[in-house]
Parts: structure tokens; C-alpha cells; sequence
């Protein structure tokens, strides 16, 4: 049992940037962004290209971020292009179509960065064998979960401060009322192009650490990412509560650990790992559809 | 801060859907000086081009031909986040002017950095709170003891004061006011109503008040604008605008429309 828990904080812990990034696109910038499924893939593939290549896995994670948030601008730009002059919020298509276009081209680019389709990294040092040798200690279990767990901390605090800055609130406002911010002297071009070159530079960072993690990068690891980047962001959202921004980027954090929790139990229950990604599609169907239920209901 | 801005409209011409059979000339040739710190209200039936004239200000889509000058700068061609530094704006729909799920400091910190490009410096500072605090208890409605409220909490009389204190609280030269009371109950709008005349005397602003209250145009501003058809088709300022009254102007505005209707049957012919 301390098994299952232990290793679902430690996947918790990697995917959280994840799900901070989908929170990021999906709830400030009410973005619903799909490159997420082609830029975790991408993290993981850079950096693992990189390491492999025989540069340092800290300078490979970087690039591998960089490459991620290289791949947000890009459907940050796709939608200017493609929302033809119409300015209205509220019109997803452009949106998806964005996301959709730039997580497509990301399979080739995957596929050409890394040169076949998986990249093992058995035998040679990721940043957790670095850090664990420089530190003396092994990195494994626990002291894993300690060391991501500070990660997550000092993440988690960037982004705070930066939401708060002045910049920060123009980006907020831009997912709440884009017209006000606009009227306001902002351009809500540029802040969601930064915005979504974060959210996807984070989810980049959690394919990074999770190659590094595993032992391998694959280029099909990033199907189903942004419904399980979902599942965290309300699973943290009805747990936790949305109090302020600072404590709803704790909740999100919290969501993706519950998450990988019910993923542990499931698979131990027996559920064929095959079958998770159904669940979690499932899971997001109900939690998403319960308030228009519930105001149908109450209208009677 | 600025101070108020002249308003300079040269031939303002719109045209929608042109070519198509759909073509609407929205305005058909706007001149218009309104010198600094002159309070227009601007009256017309629907569809005389009202809202298009402060759109075409605020520059939410490019004109046909013509140009606008806010005090130096000609704005013509500057997209609309750009120009958007030298002017407040309060809209109809008071969800409009503030963003809902953001509390009412971090809403006003985003209007009173408005006068310069937002960076990496704090939003919401203990200085602007001070400011916050001073702006808000002038509302009367106790929002100064409320700065982390979320303002979708707030009602909607609150969130349109709210706005009108973000579009003129960091003294923008000019104001544009849509019909900015039209969709508060009466008690709410006079207050609203009052808040603006006080704010814009105050600061001194140059403004611009879409109205389809006649008693309203008549009351508060220096000068009052007609519009029919896409034209300005009455203009009357200091003791002429004194003198005018609701009844006046509904007969002035059967005259010119009136008028219209017989242009309209004479072209049919």
C-alpha cells in the first residue's frame, strides 16, 4: 500500500507541471490548447535526443522546455492567423483548430528530433543520477519525491509571483474579459502568446522529467495528455477549492496527485492499463457535465 | 497622468459588408471638433450611428475613410489596444468593464496601469490600494472595504460604477460612455448618472455620452449631437442647449427624420 502511494505522489509530482500548464491554457486563458498532447512528447524527446547526444540533462531539460514553449507561441500565432479579424472570446474554433494543427505538425517534428520513434536512456545520467551523485545519496523513492516536491515548490511559486505581477494580471484578464483588458491598452494578442508559450514550456518540463524518470523517451507518450491534465485541474478544483489564485495553483498540484492515486488503485483493482485512458475521459465527462445537470434539474 | 484631450473627427465614413447586398452606410461623413474637457451627450433613433461614431474612436474596426485626432495624435491607423491608452471606455452590459472572476484591487490595479506598458513590477501595490480606497469610498457603496471581493459578487449597479471609476481613474484625456445606464433599474442609473457628471466635472475629462434618454442629453453636457441616418443633424451648444427641452427635441427630431423619410419616398419615385 505505501508502494502505490509513494509512487503515485512520485507521478503526481512529474505530471504536475503538466497539469499546471492545461490549467494555465483551460482555466486563465480559457484556452482549451491540444498542442499539450504534442509538446509533453516534445520535452521528453529534446531532452532525451540531447542527453543522449552527451550534453549535460540539465542544459537537455532546458532546451526541452524551451522547445515547449517555442511550440505554445506557435499556436498562439496559428490562432491569430486563423480567428480572421473576429475578436469574439467566446469562439473555440479557432482555438482547437490552433492547438490541433501545432500538435499534429509536433508528431513529425518529434519523430525527426529524435530519429526513431524511442529513445532509451538505460545507462546513461538523467538530472536525478546527477543530482543524486552530487548530493551523495541515492535518488530513488523518498528522496525522489523530496527533490520533486521542492521542484514543485519553487515552480509553483514562480508562476504565483508571476500571476501577480502586472503583466500576470493582464494575462489573467485576458482569459476573463478580453474586450475590458483591450479597452484597458493591453494587447491580448501578445499576452496569450506569452501564455501559452508558459503553459506549454511546463508541460514540456514534465515530459522531460518523466523521460528522464521512466528511462525512455516515446514519441506516442503525450496521447491523452491534455484529458488527464483535465482530470488534475477539476479533481484539484473540487477537492481543494478555487479560494484565490495562489491556492487554486495548490489545488491543481493536489489534483494531479489524487489523479495518479486513482490511477494506482485502479491498476490494482485490476483495470487493464489500457483501459485508463476511457476512465479518465469518463471521469471528465461526469465532472465537467454535473453543473449543466444540476442547473437543469433545479430548473425542473 | 494627462490632461483632457481634444476630439478631432475629419469625413469619418464606415461602410459595412460593401459591395454586398448588404451594404449599410453606418456613417456617411462625420465632422467633428470637440475642443478639451467638453462634456458631448449624443442622442439619435437605432441605427443612426451612434455607438458606430465611439467604435470608430476607440478603433474596434478599421474605418472606410477618414480620420480621427486625439489631442496630437492622429490615431487613424493604430489598432485599437494602442489608442486604447488615451481613452476610458464604459459599455452598456455592466459585466463589460471588469473582469469577473479577479478581485475588485486586482481589477483597478489593471486600470491604473494603463498609462504605461504592464511589467514585472507588482500589481497590486500598498500605494494603490491608498488610491483604491480614496476612489472607492467616493462611490458610496462601501467597495473600499471589499479590495479582495471578486467582483462577479458584486451587483450590477456596483460593477458599472466600478467601471466607470477604471475608465477614468487613471485620467485618460478622454471618456466614451455606450448607453452606460440603459441597462440599470432607474434608482441605479440616477445614481450611475450622477457619479458620472460628478467624476467627468472633477477630472475635468473630455467626454462623450451615447444616450437614448432625451431628459439625460439634455440635462448633463456643454453640447448635444443628433444623429440620424449616419449624419450629425443637430449640434447645439452652450445657452441654446440650456433652452432645449424633450419636447423640442422629439419635434426637432421628427423634422429631420421626417425629412429623411420624405429623401426616402422621393428616391423610390
Amino acid at each position: 500500500m505505501e508502494f502505490i502511494f509513494s509512487n503515485a505522489l512520485e507521478q503526481g509530482l512529474l505530471y504536475c507541471f503538466m497539469v499546471l500548464g492545461v490549467f494555465i491554457t483551460f482555466r486563465v486563458l480559457d484556452f482549451p490548447d491540444l498542442t499539450v498532447d504534442g509538446s509533453l512528447p516534445l520535452g521528453a524527446g529534446v531532452t532525451a535526443a540531447m542527453i543522449v547526444a552527451g550534453h549535460s540533462p540539465f542544459a537537455a531539460t532546458a532546451a526541452g522546455v524551451a522547445a515547449g514553449v517555442l511550440a505554445g507561441c506557435t499556436t498562439g500565432v496559428l490562432h491569430l492567423l486563423l480567428k480572421s479579424g473576429g475578436s469574439d472570446a467566446t469562439n473555440y474554433g479557432p482555438k482547437l483548430l490552433a492547438g490541433i494543427l501545432t500538435m499534429t505538425a509536433l508528431y513529425t517534428i518529434n519523430l525527426r528530433v529524435m530519429g526513431r520513434s524511442n529513445i532509451p536512456l538505460l545507462g546513461v545520467d538523467g538530472v536525478y543520477e546527477k543530482l543524486a551523485a552530487a548530493l551523495g545519496i541515492s535518488m530513488i523513492n523518498w528522496n525522489l519525491i523530496l527533490a520533486l516536491a521542492a521542484l514543485t515548490i519553487v515552480v509553483k511559486y514562480i508562476l504565483d509571483w508571476f500571476l501577480h505581477t502586472e503583466f500576470g494580471l493582464c494575462l489573467l484578464a485576458t482569459g476573463d474579459n478580453e474586450q475590458m483588458i483591450r479597452a484597458m491598452g493591453t494587447n491580448t494578442n501578445l499576452t496569450r502568446i506569452v501564455g501559452l508559450g508558459i503553459a506549454n514550456g511546463l508541460v514540456a518540463l514534465s515530459g522531460a522529467l518523466v523521460a528522464q524518470q521512466q528511462g525512455f523517451a516515446d514519441v506516442g507518450m503525450g496521447i491523452g495528455t491534455i484529458v488527464a491534465g483535465l482530470a488534475g485541474v477539476i479533481m484539484g478544483e473540487v477537492i481543494f477549492g478555487v479560494r484565490n489564485i495562489s491556492w487554486v495553483l495548490f489545488s491543481v498540484i493536489g489534483g494531479s496527485i489524487v489523479y495518479r492515486l486513482l490511477i494506482a488503485v485502479s491498476l490494482r483493482l485490476g483495470i487493464a492499463p489500457t483501459d485508463l485512458k476511457l476512465l479518465t475521459a469518463a471521469l471528465v465527462v461526469v465532472a465537467l457535465s454535473i453543473p449543466t445537470i444540476r442547473s437543469k434539474v433545479v430548473r425542473g | 497622468m494627462s490632461a483632457p484631450a481634444s476630439l478631432s473627427l475629419r469625413a469619418l465614413r464606415k461602410v459595412f459588408f460593401a459591395g454586398t447586398a448588404n451594404e449599410v452606410v453606418a456613417l456617411g461623413g462625420i465632422d467633428l471638433e470637440v475642443p478639451a474637457g467638453q462634456f458631448v451627450t449624443i442622442i439619435g433613433s437605432n441605427g443612426a450611428g451612434k455607438s458606430t461614431v465611439l467604435n470608430a474612436i476607440a478603433g474596434t474596426f478599421p474605418l472606410t475613410s477618414g480620420a480621427v485626432s486625439i489631442g496630437e495624435h492622429d490615431v487613424t491607423g493604430q489598432p485599437e489596444y494602442m489608442r486604447s491608452r488615451l481613452m476610458g471606455r464604459v459599455f452598456q452590459d455592466p459585466r463589460a468593464g471588469t473582469a469577473p472572476s479577479m478581485t475588485i484591487e486586482e481589477n483597478l490595479a489593471l486600470s491604473l496601469m494603463r498609462s504605461h506598458r504592464s511589467g514585472l513590477r507588482r500589481g497590486v501595490t500598498n500605494k494603490r490600494r491608498e488610491v483604491m480606497r480614496t476612489d472607492l469610498a467616493r462611490l458610496g457603496m462601501g467597495l473600499e472595504g471589499r479590495l479582495k471581493a471578486q467582483v462577479n459578487k458584486l451587483s450590477g449597479g456596483q460593477r458599472q460604477a466600478m467601471s466607470l471609476l477604471m475608465a477614468t481613474i487613471a485620467d485618460p484625456g478622454l471618456l466614451l460612455l455606450d448607453e452606460h445606464t440603459a441597462a440599470l433599474d432607474p434608482k441605479v442609473a440616477a445614481t450611475i448618472m450622477g457619479l458620472t457628471g460628478t467624476l467627468v466635472a472633477e477630472r475635468g475629462l473630455t467626454a462623450l455620452m451615447v444616450t437614448h434618454n432625451m431628459d439625460l442629453a439634455i440635462r448633463y453636457g456643454d453640447r448635444l449631437i443628433m444623429m440620424h441616418g449616419g449624419r450629425v443633424v443637430l449640434d447645439v451648444a452652450g445657452a441654446e442647449k440650456e433652452t432645449l427641452t424633450v419636447k423640442g427635441l422629439i419635434e426637432k427630431f421628427h423634422e429631420v427624420a421626417g425629412e429623411a423619410l420624405a429623401v426616402d419616398r422621393m428616391l423610390l419615385d
